[in-house]
């Protein structure tokens, strides 16, 4: 069954022209494209004449390393915090949501090739 | 004769119709037609005070429209529209009474003129809205709830308190600047911090909104909170400490966004994150800042509706918004995918979408007023939004690994909300002098210029390339099913556990105590019976000692009655 709805013809045609996300390689693609893109802009940034506000902020690249930095110290604070504060989902108890599953009755769940 | 009738008494006419009309497609129509009505209604409205009820000898104002309170009339309106599009397919009375008792409230707050039609409002959102949470069902939904409920009551609670003090202290109810110079002001302040979800104050958002039914927290995610920007603009414009508040309120939530598995969690973190920014410009005070506040509210309502829309879709047809339990999902819901995709485009702040053209005035605005640290924490913090609702929210549901669902694509009437909110999205990033025409005050302002669109684009590339080297590098935090401690153990699990053991301690004391005297009593009752119980030695002697006692005790009477006559 996953198989068959799993073939290029049974998906919308929008979907099978995204499946092209998931092909090998594909992924090694748009990194690299991301980073030359990256480069590109960072060599703009070099010839713009800027007044910011924040002086330091008129240096060539300030933004591309801020961006870089801040979210590398957003995930590893993010990691660091996951250690102090993760509990099993039936820490409250047996009466929260996050034990309980969606009622069927409120939705419509259907294969897409149903 | 419509300028007359107050925006919300629309909505309320509307909810009472929709109690008793029993066709369904009617009651949906209705839905359509009552936000459409009043958004004419409130782009049509002269200026100033349009309706004064006399209220226990108060004049109330019932309708102060002027260009802020305009605006949110107008993205308020539009919000109920989209949402309750999105909500076409729900025939719950319930929901769709709520929904429109909810909305209507959210908007008769925005146009009230004093502060008791204000707190009147204000408790009408909160009672109206708990049964969006309600109608889910479940026993957790109920407790969830009523921890919201008691939050939201409470904040209207205290705001009535701020009001009677206010008024004891000035004589006027009028709903205007005020200055944190009275306990009743600060009162105020206090229950517009709680619906605001100020930091620590805030974590009835991210308890309750994942609660609700899947249209129900489409519909939360624009009035409540939003309420409370509006309210903060109006009457508190340029307190310092909002600066501080707003800031704090940007930077934690991205953390635990980051970590939550529950995806409509991580978007009320996200909820959160974004409310700092418009905090941020309300405590900056100057008309630009509140300009880019009003923008940003304006803006986040489509752009964080249209990410709950696109997660609730895939709850619709899934069941589940848990990231561990989908991905690879682009395939069969290719739509609601790019929906998605605009969505968090949008709220990253990626040029020629809505999120760019609000969030730079704000960030603008706090570097020329010389608040550097706060402007580079507001640029961490646009990192960090690209990090849980740029990338997370889209990639985990969508793409990454292949959790081997296929559902089927949205209903229709969800990809209509959810298409049109997209290109309204857009429309603004495109053209975003529609959107400042309407804003509090005039602005000459111009987003689109090489080095600001340069600056915003290398943030935001060279944070989706650190993204890039960290998953190569396996460095990313795993989605896991697990949930994350926030300031709610307090009063879920703390203060239970503090008064379950105080209870102890009382049982023990009570049971010891009641055991001493109850042993006391027992050894008396043992000695008398022991004594003069049926085996007891005065038992030998009972009917003449008692004969004897009986006429002592009737002569000693015999004797005083002489005596005394």
């Amino acid at each position: 069954m996953a198989s068959q709805t799993d073939k290029d013809e049974n998906l919308p045609t929008l979907g099978r022209m995204m499946t092209w996300v998931d092909r090998p390689g594909s992924a090694n693609k748009i990194f690299w494209g991301l980073a030359v893109f990256c480069v590109v802009l960072l060599a703009i940034d070099f010839t713009l004449e800027k007044h910011e506000y924040v002086k330091i902020a008129n240096t060539p690249g300030f933004y591309a390393l801020f961006g870089f930095v801040a979210f590398t110290c957003v995930i590893f604070g993010a990691r660091l915090l996951r250690v102090l504060i993760k509990r099993d989902e039936g820490y409250y108890g047996d009466k929260t949501i996050d034990l309980e599953d969606y009622p069927e009755a409120g939705t419509e769940r259907i294969n897409h090739d149903a | 004769m419509l300028e007359t009738i107050p925006t919300a008494f629309i909505f309320f006419a509307a909810g009472f119709l929709a109690l008793i009309i029993a066709n369904e497609r009617a009651r949906g129509l209705l839905l359509l037609a009552t936000p459409l009505l009043a958004l004419w209604q409130v782009w049509t409205l002269p200026g100033g005070m349009l309706t004064a009820v006399n209220f226990f000898g108060f004049d109330l104002e019932l309708m102060r429209v002027d260009r802020l309170s305009r605006m949110f009339g107008i993205i308020f309106t539009i919000a109920a529209a989209l949402g309750n599009l999105y909500a076409w397919q729900q025939r719950d009375r319930v929901q769709q009474v709520a929904a429109l008792f909810y909305s209507g409230s959210a908007i008769g707050a925005v146009f009230a003129g004093d502060l008791i039609t204000l707190f009147f409002y204000w408790e009408g959102t909160a009672i109206a809205s708990v049964f969006l949470i309600w109608a889910r069902g479940t026993v957790g939904a109920f407790h969830t709830g009523m921890r919201y409920l008691i939050v939201q009551i409470g904040s209207g609670v205290i705001l009535i308190a701020g009001v009677a003090l206010f008024y004891n202290d000035t004589g006027s109810i009028a709903f205007d600047r005020m200055t944190l110079n009275s306990f009743g002001t600060w009162l105020i302040f206090l229950s517009f911090g709680i619906k605001c979800a100020f930091p620590l104050l805030h974590n009835w958002l991210q308890d309750s909104y994942p609660a609700a039914t899947i249209t129900g927290t489409v519909i939360l995610s624009a009035f409540t909170t939003k309420l409370a920007i509006y309210a903060l603009a109006r009457g508190f414009a340029g307190t310092e400490i909002l600066i501080y508040i707003g800031a704090a309120m940007t930077l934690f939530p991205i953390f635990f966004a980051e970590i939550e598995n529950d995806l409509r969690r991580v978007l009320s973190y996200s909820l959160n994150n974004q409310l700092g920014f418009m905090v941020v410009g309300i405590g900056l005070g100057t008309e630009v800042a509140i300009n880019g506040a009003a923008a940003h509210a304006f803006v986040h309502i489509l752009y964080k509706g249209l990410l709950f829309m696109s997660v609730g879709a895939v709850m619709h047809r899934t069941g589940t918004s848990k990231a561990t339990e989908l991905g690879g999902l682009y395939r069969t819901m290719p739509l609601t995918a790019i929906f998605c995709l605009i969505g968090a485009a949008s709220i990253s702040g990626f040029p020629l979408f809505s999120g760019y053209i609000a969030k730079s005035l704000v960030l603008n605005e706090s570097a020329s007023g010389s608040y550097y640290f706060i402007w580079g924490v507001l640029i961490f913090a646009s990192a960090g939004v690209l990090s849980h609702s740029g990338i997370k929210i889209p990639f985990f549901m969508f793409f990454s690994h292949d959790s081997g669902k296929r559902p089927a694509e949205a209903p229709r009437h969800m990809l209509w909300a959810m298409g049109l909110t997209a290109a309204l999205s857009m429309y603004i990033g495109f053209f975003p002098n529609t959107l400042y025409a309407i804003l509090p005050f005039p602005i000459e302002y111009q987003p689109y210029t090489a080095a600001k669109v340069v600056g915003q684009l290398l943030l935001l590339s060279f944070a989706l390339l650190a993204f890039g080297v960290l998953m190569r590098a396996g460095q990313h935090p795993p989605e896991i099913r697990a949930i994350n401690l926030d300031t709610d153990v307090v009063y879920r699990k703390y203060a239970p556990s503090v008064i379950a053991m105080c209870a102890r301690g009382v049982a023990v004391i009570w049971t010891k105590n009641a055991a001493f005297f109850t042993n006391r009593y027992n050894g008396i009752v043992r000695g008398l019976y022991h004594t003069h119980g049926p085996e007891g030695r005065m038992a030998g002697v009972w009917p003449t000692g008692s004969m004897v006692i009986w006429l002592a005790v009737l002569l000693g009477v015999t004797l005083v009655i002489n005596f005394v006559s």
